[in-house]
């Protein structure tokens, strides 16, 4: 029995549906977990649902990194009854903030980085994302800009916490024959790679 | 931590670096801003209420949630109660300095510090 080439392309495809799947249920646990403990002060936590996300992009790129954290938000949000609610508009955009400058610095400082450094910087646009929604949505005066330093050194341990969470999540699941990393996002930077020479 | 310390890059480093020098130049600015010397309640551009700090008193604030009463004593500010479900306003402690401020966010309360209190604001009358 031969095995073609285009065989385990679908394979490679079929298996990052699932496992993209698969990430996206892990967040939304996460987070809903997470939004159940007791905090001090509301929305302030540790975000370890983004370390998924870091994972996803790291195995298989932007678009799975999307994936994962958009789905975190609205069905997280949708699970917790938050849809719509103020807090979910924060998260929204502390999210869309944080995963623009993941992606956008994983492109373009691939070896420069690694998980740990993409998430602190996750954390710090998500703080910076979630008070300018804050500052739009809710407070409406500067006077919200306060919280910003305090909220970014937080932020940069936590960031610093979930990068290291996916750091050793990444180096794990890798050692599995399942990830031996067919999947068209790297695909597509080896080719890429291999024209810049 | 040692662990950590090897699986870090230099990149890593650099942003941490950078996003925490600009969080403590935040930090120390906030702590050296100039004691305020008035306060104003306000919700967006639409000023309720004023005050200044070095006059004692207690005031009851109207939001939509209920009151939430306001004290300034010693030149700062402290919300005292609050109808919101979390008291977050009250465990935010008193401010007196320019730029602080307190909110309670679900009843629509925001009292922010302004203004640089002048030498000699506490006294009535000073002489030599």
């Amino acid at each position: 029995m031969t095995c073609s080439a285009a065989k385990e392309q679908q394979l490679e495809q079929a298996r990052r549906h699932v496992f993209l799947a698969l990430l996206i249920a892990v967040a939304i646990s996460i987070h809903t977990v997470e939004s159940l403990l007791p905090t001090p002060l509301p929305w302030l936590r540790l975000g370890l649902a983004n370390s998924v996300a870091v994972v996803a992009l790291y195995l298989y790129g932007p678009r799975a990194a999307w994936s994962v954290n958009l789905a975190r938000v609205g069905l997280g949000a949708l699970l917790l009854g938050r849809l719509f609610s103020p807090g979910f508009w924060l998260a929204l955009a502390g999210c869309l903030v944080a995963t623009s400058l993941m992606v956008g610095l994983h492109r373009r400082f691939p070896d420069w980085l690694t998980p740990i450094g993409v998430s602190v910087a996750g954390a710090a646009g998500h703080a910076f994302g979630q008070l300018l929604a804050a500052r739009l949505l809710l407070v409406s005066h500067d006077a919200i800009w306060q919280v910003l330093p305090a909220l970014l050194m937080f932020s940069l341990g936590a960031g610093i916490v979930t990068g290291w969470v996916a750091l050793r999540v990444l180096r794990e699941i890798r050692r599995h024959p399942l990830f031996r990393q067919l999947s068209k996002a790297e695909a597509d930077d080896q080719t890429g790679e291999q024209a810049l020479q | 931590m040692k662990k950590l310390w090897r699986d870090m890059s230099r990149g890593d480093c650099s942003v941490i670096l950078v996003l925490f020098l600009i969080a403590l130049i935040g930090l120390f600015w906030q702590a050296n801003a100039p004691t305020g010397a008035r306060l104003i309640v306000g919700d967006g551009d639409q000023v309720s209420f004023t005050a200044e700090l070095h006059q004692e008193q207690t005031v009851d604030l109207e939001g939509p949630l209920g009151v939430t009463r306001l004290n300034i004593s010693d030149g700062a500010a402290r919300i005292l109660a609050s109808p919101c479900p979390r008291k977050i306003c009250i465990s935010m402690g008193s401010v007196q300095r320019s730029g602080e401020l307190l909110a309670c966010v679900p009843n629509r309360i925001l009292v922010r510090i302004e203004g640089v209190a002048e030498e000699g604001v506490d006294y009535d009358l000073l002489s030599r």
